[in-house]
């Protein structure tokens, strides 16, 4: 099962970016473990400039921007 | 019961002479420019002026750049500025990001100067720039030894290059035209090219009962509502309507209601730039040099847009649409309070604390800055209510500076990432700097002699010159010893 964290303290970008990647699993039919962290020090522990950012299995794979469902599904299926 | 209604008016007839007067030519469009910022200009064309082996001449300016294009909201500030601080060029100009943002970014200064004019605008962002740069060279010798414990590490987060595209500079500038189309009270902008008399004869019996719901009285630089001002806030509310259907999804693609939105959205521009005056005959309809100016505009903004990539647009129009749903409740609701508030505060108060230029109103300015946390932009129409009750320009502006930069919650933000005696230091001297900057630009309202600002200028920066000197010269001592 694939984790996939959102980064970033609560701000309107993270909530989308955590709907549009739930949707994207669900419509992939998979079974993904969600984490929200918005403590700054565990977010700083990644190398980002700007959040929200997305972390599936311990791996950054965007951040300061909202991906599409497709690209989420694309990193989930990779 | 009596009074309660009488502040309830007040709140009402506040908010509704700002939607209908200020709000329009000046925030929408910086709604949008806020928006391109983000989606539009990739971080990495400033970042990649930020890393740790970036030279000082180099690194301070562009950490300026990075707060006034990049950061227009919370979700990168904090980022950047520990991002900066940890693994790129270090304290001061961590620093200097994260002074000049909230008073350099294209929101602020476009409400600043529509509100409280333009030559005030223009003061907060040339002395925010200049104290910002200051404080982050102070922070940075003052602290030399925790930025050279940070050294070893690498800087790979600032190592990727970017640029802007042509059309994302294509439409952030015919934005930027739109906004200044929209704003300017210059000719031609001014001027009328022709008039056209409707036959409504409602409107000058509708201007009455406007006049009526939302009494005014200029002399207390109150302003009521117009004709024009009612139908602008009609197509405001027919805006977040049809928003709320036509970009809470947009980054999965536009869909009808996007391009009603946006056909709204230029449409209320066009009439907030033509004059409309009610008469016995109907309503005269005055087309204006502005009117032609932003239908220009608007066009060169759209001849732009359509050369960007579907993900380009649909990440602009995002983050516009998330800035008007961040701040502009809170702005809707702050204004009301503002509102309310005034019909409280005798102008005696303020007149007898802040009316004059000196030491006292300044620092009271400043403390009054730093006890009160009010959410961004809000500090903007506070601060013209306090200008129409007679406070002094000069501890409007030491206000001004110091309540966006340090307010409880940004002091605990910053704490969290530097620790608390760094955060003790910045706030110190963010405090000394905005009464400073408050006396300076005072001096220059109350028409001092531009010789003795430069003066009083020069001996500020002359006795911080002094101070970094002997701070240096205690940074080296141990080295010799």
């Amino acid at each position: 099962m694939k984790t996939v964290k959102i980064l970033g303290s609560g701000c309107a970008n993270c909530r989308k970016l955590e709907a549009v990647a739930r949707e994207a699993a669900t419509s992939a039919g998979l079974e993904a473990e969600f984490v929200k962290v918005t403590d700054m020090k565990a977010i700083m522990a990644y190398d980002l400039l700007a959040t929200p950012g997305l972390v599936i299995d311990d791996k950054l794979v965007s951040s300061g921007r909202i991906p599409t469902q497709a690209e989420v599904r694309q990193w989930l299926a990779s | 019961m009596d009074s309660l209604l009488r502040l309830m008016n007040g709140g009402a007839g506040n908010l509704a002479a700002y939607l209908a007067a200020h709000v329009l030519l000046c925030l929408l469009p910086a709604f949008f420019i806020a928006g391109a910022m983000a989606a539009l200009i990739p971080k990495a064309s400033i970042t990649r002026w930020l890393g740790r082996n970036a030279r000082y001449r180099v690194s301070y300016p562009a950490a300026a750049a990075a707060g006034s294009l990049l950061a227009v909201c919370s979700c990168t500030i904090v980022p950047l500025f520990a991002g900066i601080y940890k693994k790129g060029a270090g304290l001061g100009p961590a620093i200097t990001f994260l002074f000049f943002a909230p008073a350099g970014n294209i929101l602020a200064l476009a409400y600043t100067g529509s509100i409280l004019g333009a030559e005030f605008a223009f003061a907060r962002f040339v002395l925010c720039l200049l104290f910002g740069i200051g404080i982050g060279m102070l922070m940075a010798v003052l602290f030399w030894r925790d930025d050279a414990s940070h050294d070893a590490q690498t800087d790979a987060l600032f190592a990727e290059r970017a640029s802007i595209g042509p059309a994302a500079m294509g439409v952030l500038l015919s934005l930027v035209a739109v906004l200044i189309a929209g704003t300017l009270k210059l000719w031609p902008l001014t001027a009328t090219v022709g008039t056209v008399t409707l036959p409504l004869p409602w409107a000058e019996a509708w201007q009455a009962t406007l006049s009526g719901w939302v009494p005014f009285d200029a002399a207390k630089g109150e302003e009521g509502v117009s004709l024009q001002g009612s139908l602008l806030i009609l197509l405001l509310l027919l805006i977040g309507l049809t928003a709320w259907q036509g970009l809470e999804d947009i980054v999965e693609g536009a869909n009808r209601w996007t391009w009603v939105a946006l056909g709204l959205t230029a449409g209320t521009l066009l009439v907030a730039a033509l004059k409309l005056t009610p008469g016995p005959d109907g309503l005269e309809v005055a087309l204006t040099g502005r009117a032609l100016a932003v239908g220009l505009t608007l066009w060169a903004v759209l001849h732009h847009a359509r050369r960007l990539d579907a993900d380009a647009w649909r990440a602009w129009l995002w983050e516009a649409w998330r800035f008007v749903k961040q701040i502009f409740l809170l702005l809707v609701t702050g204004v009301f309070v503002v509102g309310v508030v005034r019909q409280l505060i005798q102008p005696e108060w303020i007149q007898n604390l802040a009316g004059r230029n000196d030491l006292l109103a300044n620092a009271v300015a400043v403390v009054f800055g730093v006890f009160m946390y009010f959410p961004t932009l809000v500090e903007v129409p506070v601060a013209r209510m306090f200008l129409d009750l007679g406070m002094h320009h000069g501890p409007l502006l030491a206000y001004l500076m110091a309540d966006p930069e340090l307010s409880l919650q940004s002091i605990l933000m910053v704490a969290a990432v530097i620790g608390r005696p760094k955060t003790f230091a910045y706030v110190g001297l963010v405090a000394v700097f905005s009464i400073a900057a408050g006396m300076l630009y005072g001096a220059w309202f109350d028409g001092v002699n531009p010789a003795w600002i430069a003066l009083g200028l020069a001996a500020f920066i002359g006795s911080l010159v002094a101070l970094l000197g002997w701070l240096l010269g205690r940074r080296q001592a141990p080295a010799h010893a």
